[in-house]
């Protein structure tokens, strides 16, 4: 079934046509980003149970960008009305008029070049199988109670078991004079976590899943439940690791961490603008392993990062950033683009209606190779087997690499030994880890469970991941 | 719209209910150089309900809640929509029974900050005169920076009478600085203002460029070891947080804390400093409408309170302090000269230091540092920190120098011994 559309959106169209077609009386360009969003979660825990809606990406409201002939001003709002619109219009004139009283003593107002696109209509939706809101919050928490009964009876030395599922139903409209777009998607996300301590120190573990869809998720929850609360008992009996540099067989949910914090954002072109991003020095120059080919775009696989035009009006893209090792191209929103004198990606997002855009990454992975996975572990002689991916963060300048997982696995002589270590800081030069990859399996896996940032900021719904590899990388 | 909402309550047949109103306008600056590259302005206003429902379940009393998003515009047959079902999803979300906080309708209380008298749009250019003022040089420069100047007014209001509303003003942003030469680095900075301060920004950006020149110095990661630590400036409060984390009534109600009034935190045989922690906020009130006054989280490593709003406090069966955005943290004896005297490593900037508030375990990648061997300084870039709270509060030691953020006001430094590195 398709995703509907919002009817608040299409109630309010002809108030965002006439205020379109006023802005234009008096602006070469201008646009409207009209966005409803629902987002909603339950979370069932062994002493709380939680129904609610709102949330990080539940939104409705406006953004207006004017181009007056040399620069770009936004503003955001969230209520219209046909007696609103004269105060509307005087607030985005304001806005468009205050680079006097904002800027700094000695700082000058960047000039950009006109607009242009081509001529473009669209209307697209997501598909789901089951609609969260129809299945109903009732039967939505039955089944994530049941999962967190069955992880809580896996062992009496476990705090607690915690599932949840969160859906999000977007509807944007976008406006322009060369742009009538609409499009509603819809994504689903959850989450099983068992946590267990070891005196002070809570360990947990976690199991995510994803869909552009629906409650058929929910189908798959629960499935590893048994397997997830079996290892954060053994997380109770892990050890510290000693700082190296380690062969390493890394997970998809690792290698999606790897591609996103370590390599993604150096290939966010608005870094390119301000002269942040290694990268830029590196296109048509070996950055990986030949193995190496890596994707980002909101059309090219059905994740949570996909969408079918981006917060500027831009179609989606599959852009490949890697070919076989060698830096092909960055990921571009549109005024990026314009000053790069470059195509735009399809990558301008924001966080909501409320913020800029900025260049951002959608469904990033790595393709597969052709190993097995048993293959690659058996081919470590003494190393590691990377798992849970916890958190990361960027350095599009110097390539450092900041990425943390919950534990990894020790192998000796090409077999699992079952000595946990916990946790682990990678560290190290991306080009050094990519280009020291010389497994990759057959299987595509990704992730759309968490979100990203810009530095510690403008959240957006991403997925990444790819195959399993097997690289050399300092560990921490 | 408040009444709006209200009516529409009541003509659903919700009697226990909690409305939280958010209105607010910034100016919003962003440069790439010294060049503003975008200017936005926002006006916005928001609204949250939580509905509240008595629920029997096998004969023990149930309260269910669910909150809901009412957007500006609404119909009155749109909010009921909206509550009916949210009021529908309380029943199935059933918790142990608490009572809201009760109260009574109090002036609004404004904002004290000198921000106030200003309109946004000369507070983002106050702070970006601030901001630019340092950056006189190309041979180290601010490359891109962004400013948020924001106004809010906040009101929660609830069915057992309260009514409170406060206003709040405050600038922060980010900038970013970068040295070409000897080799092409940069840093990401923060900055948060409740009140004008020019020259603490000024001197911020000072120091973030010669922390910048000092890392395009930097050639080699230190080696694998462990080291004493040093760490400062922003990263204090994410430490301290921990503690903060673990004395939150709701991680003791679910058995992740078993922090307890009196219970000493730090250890039986601590040789650094105890810890003496207060609870803070710029705000008169929290989210629930509680009246915040400043609470002792910590004294001398031994937890003074457990905090809350209504929900966890009843639970536990102890007062609601509300839920605070600032901690206050008694600093050390020891100058930061006296504890840089030994042998360290000093980390000044992260890519992201990062506190498990669970597991106690503290980790960052360096993008720089200043490595002391006894005899002489080096600045260091790449490899990691890898350690646990845990281990290092027995030792910490705090310098007596201050550093004051509008949530953090405490101790600049903190040395912690026997801390894993990554390295060379």
């Amino acid at each position: 079934m398709k995703l509907r559309d919002s009817v608040y959106l299409e109630k309010k169209r002809p108030l965002f046509e006439k205020l379109l077609g006023e802005l234009l009386a008096k602006y070469p360009f201008a646009s409207i980003l009209a966005q409803d969003a629902a987002e909603k979660s339950c979370r069932v825990s062994r002493r709380l149970t939680n129904v609610s809606a709102g949330g990080t990406f539940s939104a409705r409201g406006f953004v207006v960008k004017v181009y007056d002939g040399s620069h770009w001003s936004e503003h955001s709002f969230n209520e219209i009305s046909e007696d609103l619109l004269p105060g509307i219009l005087g607030e985005v004139e304001a806005t468009a008029a205050m680079s006097e009283a904002v800027l700094p003593e000695g700082v000058k107002e960047r000039v950009y070049s006109a607009p242009g696109a081509g001529k473009l209509t669209f209307s697209g939706s997501t598909d789901y199988e089951v609609d969260p809101d129809g299945l109903g919050d009732e039967e939505i928490v039955a089944r994530l109670t049941a999962i967190r009964d069955r992880g809580l009876a896996c062992s009496d030395r476990l705090i607690d078991c915690q599932a949840s599922v969160t859906w999000n139903k977007s509807h944007k409209l976008y406006l322009a004079p060369d742009r009538d777009l609409t499009q509603n998607v819809m994504w689903t996300t959850g989450s099983v976590v068992a946590i267990a301590s070891r005196g002070q120190e809570i360990k947990f573990s976690h199991k995510g899943y994803s869909v552009l869809g629906g409650a058929e998720l929910m189908e798959d929850m629960g499935g590893e439940v048994e397997k997830t609360a079996a290892t954060v008992l053994e997380l109770l009996e892990s050890e510290p690791l000693t700082p190296g540099e380690y062969e390493c067989v890394c997970t998809p949910e690792v290698t999606g961490m790897i591609v996103h914090e370590a390599f993604g954002h150096g290939v966010e072109m608005d870094m390119f603008v301000k002269k942040r991003a290694l990268a830029e020095k590196y296109v048509g120059e070996y950055v990986a392993s030949p193995l190496v080919t890596m994707h980002d775009g909101a059309s090219v696989v059905p994740e949570t990062g996909s969408y079918f035009f981006d917060d500027e009006g831009t179609m989606a893209h599959d852009t490949v950033i890697i070919e076989k090792g060698v830096l092909k191209r960055g990921i571009s929103d549109y005024l990026s683009a314009m000053t790069l004198g470059t195509e735009p990606t399809g990558n301008g997002r924001r966080e909501s209606y409320r913020r800029k855009a900025y260049t951002r990454m959608t469904n990033t992975y790595f393709e597969p190779g052709t190993d097995s996975v048993e293959d690659m572990i058996a081919s470590v002689k003494d190393g590691l087997l990377l798992c849970e991916p916890s958190s990361g963060m960027e350095d599009p300048k110097n390539w450092g690499i900041q990425c943390m997982v919950s534990y990894a696995r020790e192998i000796k002589d090409g077999k699992l030994t079952g000595r946990v270590f916990s946790p682990i800081v990678l560290t190290g030069y991306v080009p050094d880890l990519l280009k020291s990859i010389t497994m990759m399996s057959g299987k595509l896996e990704l992730g759309g469970g968490g979100m990203c940032g810009k530095g510690y900021k403008e959240w957006v719904k991403v997925s990444d991941g790819g195959p399993w590899i097997k690289a050399r990388i300092r560990l921490g | 719209m408040i009444n709006r909402i209200i009516g529409a309550l009541g003509a659903e047949g919700i009697d226990t209910w909690a409305i939280t109103e958010r209105t607010s306008h910034s100016c919003e600056t962003f440069f790439v150089r010294r060049n503003m590259d975008l200017k936005r302005r926002t006006s916005l206003t928001d609204y949250s309900v939580t509905v509240y429902r008595e629920l029997d379940r096998d004969g023990a009393k149930l309260l269910g809640s669910s909150s809901v998003p009412v957007y500006p515009g609404m119909d009155v047959e749109e909010v009921r929509a909206a509550l009916r079902e949210a009021y529908f999803a309380a029943s199935v979300a059933g918790n142990q029974y608490y009572e809201l906080i009760e109260g009574a309708g109090e002036d609004k209380v404004p904002s004290a900050s000198a921000f106030a008298k200003m309109s946004v749009e000369e507070a983002a250019r106050a702070v970006g005169e601030a901001l630019f003022a340092p950056d006189t040089g190309d041979d180290v420069f601010i490359n891109s920076a962004e400013i948020f100047a924001v106004k809010r007014s906040t009101r929660v209001v609830n069915s057992r009478g309260v009514d409170v509303s406060w206003d709040t003003c405050e600038v922060r942003g980010e900038f970013v600085t970068q040295c070409p030469a000897p080799q092409d680095v940069e840093i990401y900075h923060s900055f948060a203002y409740a009140e004008p301060d020019a020259d603490a920004l000024s001197a911020k950006v000072e120091e973030a460029l010669r922390q910048t020149r000092d890392r395009a110095a930097a050639k080699e990661p230190p080696k694998a070891g462990t080291y004493t630590v040093i760490l400062s400036g922003d990263n204090m409060r994410e430490l301290f947080d921990y503690y903060v984390s673990r004395s939150a009534a709701a991680a003791v109600y679910q058995h992740y804390s078993d922090y307890a009034v009196g219970k000493n935190v730090q250890g039986q045989d601590v040789t650094g400093d105890k810890l003496t922690i207060d609870l803070t906020d710029g705000e008169p009130y929290d989210a629930e409408g509680i009246r915040l006054t400043d609470r002792p989280l910590l004294e001398d490593g031994v937890v003074r309170t457990i905090h809350g709003g209504a929900r966890f406090s009843s639970y536990l069966g102890i007062e609601p302090t509300g839920s605070f955005g600032g901690i206050r943290v008694r600093p050390g004896t020891a100058p930061l000269s006296e504890l840089m005297s030994r042998p360290h490593l000093r980390v000044v900037t992260f890519s992201d230091f990062q506190m498990n508030a669970m597991s106690g375990h503290f980790a960052g990648e360096i993008r720089l540092g200043y490595l002391f061997d006894g005899e002489k300084t080096v600045p260091v870039t790449g490899g990691s920190i890898n350690g646990s709270i845990l281990e290092a509060q027995r030792t910490m030691r705090l310098s007596s120098e201050l550093y004051v953020t509008p949530t953090y006001t405490g101790p600049l430094a903190v040395a912690l011994d026997e801390v894993q590195v990554a390295g060379t």
